[in-house]
Order: structure tokens, then C-alpha cells, then sequence
């Protein structure tokens, strides 16, 4: 039941997203290439997510658990390096942005960036190693 | 270096990965990784499945 309320939980918040994406590319007029980027990251983490969620309702369906010890520690292990993304991630932007482009970002772009790259860095970790097996 | 017997036994019982999986309440992958050495099982893990092919942590699993 927990297993299958937290898939139905996921499933809204994607959707949600979704649709929140679609109305703002519908009302953004001609897009411009550094908006292109973080839109990008919003649909690769969208996008691994529905996989994971589908991965879930898979094993569900066939009378498995939808997680288990090995993918509570994947878990883990892929929280932190998000957690260690997020950190440089919030220490890096402003500080290569002013080295490379002499350009101060303003603080609601470090916590997108923040948001964004701690968010790719827990996916892609999550990914590998599930994948990997470790 | 883990090797594990858990695939001979499994065929000694006509037991497939996601059979064991079933009985032991993981999934499916995560016997895989068990068998190919990839993953070290917690200690409850490792004594459901011993239960399961009716053997004991010792003889599942070898270290190298």
C-alpha cells in the first residue's frame, strides 16, 4: 500500500511538472539559449524519474517490492553526492561566473543552479549505480 | 572476492531469481548482484536466503 501510494505520489509530482513546463514554454515567447539549459536538466530529471517510477510499478505488478535494502543504499549513496553537487555547485557558479564571464549572478539563479545541478548529480549517480549493481 | 552458491542451489530447487526474490522480499536484481558478486547482502538478507535453499550463511557464501 506505502509502496504503491509513494508511486501515485510520484507519478502527480511528475505530471505536475509537466504541465507546469508546458504552460511556461507556451507563454515564454522565443526562448533563449541559456534558458535551453536549465530546461534541458528539468526534462532529464523529469524523465529519469517516470523511468524510475515505471521500473517500480514494474516490479510491483509482479508481486516484488518496489524497493529493497540494495536500492535504499543506492539511495544513500546517490542523496550525498547530490548533496556534495549542491555544495559546489553553490560555491562554484558564483565564483566561476565572475572569473570567466566578470558577470555576479543574482541569488534566485545560484539556487536554480543549486536546485538543478544537485538534482542532475543525485539521478545520474542514482542511475550508474543501480546499474552498476553497488 | 565473494562468491556465492546461491545459482546452484537455486537449480537444485527449481528456483528462478525472481522466485527467490519473491520468497525472500527483495527484488529481482538484487539476487542477480548477490550472485555475480556484486553486492554484499545485510546479514538478515543473507540468512533469509540460506532458509530459503534450506543451508546455512557458511556454505552460501565464500570468501577469497
Amino acid at each position: 500500500m506505502k509502496d504503491k501510494l509513494e508511486i501515485i505520489l510520484g507519478i502527480g509530482i511528475a505530471v505536475a511538472v509537466l504541465v507546469t513546463l508546458y504552460f511556461y514554454l507556451a507563454n515564454a515567447g522565443d526562448i533563449e539559449l541559456n534558458e535551453i539549459f536549465p530546461i534541458g536538466i528539468t526534462l532529464i530529471l523529469v524523465l529519469s524519474a517516470v523511468y524510475i517510477l515505471w521500473d517500480r510499478i514494474k516490479n510491483v505488478n509482479r508481486g516484488l517490492p518496489a524497493q529493497d535494502e540494495r536500492l535504499k543504499l543506492i539511495n544513500y549513496k546517490a542523496c550525498s553526492y547530490g548533496f556534495i553537487a549542491c555544495i559546489w555547485s553553490a560555491v562554484g557558479a558564483p565564483l566561476l561566473s565572475g572569473i570567466l564571464f566578470d558577470y555576479e549572478i543574482p541569488g534566485n539563479y545560484v539556487t536554480a543552479i543549486v536546485v538543478l545541478f544537485g538534482g542532475l548529480a543525485f539521478i545520474i549517480s542514482f542511475l550508474i549505480l543501480a546499474w552498476k549493481g553497488e | 572476492m565473494m562468491k556465492t552458491r546461491i545459482k546452484e542451489l537455486r537449480a537444485r530447487y527449481d528456483l528462478t531469481q525472481e522466485d527467490l526474490a519473491k520468497k525472500v522480499g527483495v527484488r529481482r536484481e538484487t539476487i542477480l548482484f548477490i550472485e555475480k558478486g556484486k553486492y554484499n547482502p545485510s546479514l538478515k538478507l543473507a540468512h533469509d536466503i540460506a532458509e530459503v535453499l534450506k543451508t546455512t550463511i557458511d556454505e552460501l557464501f565464500i570468501f577469497e
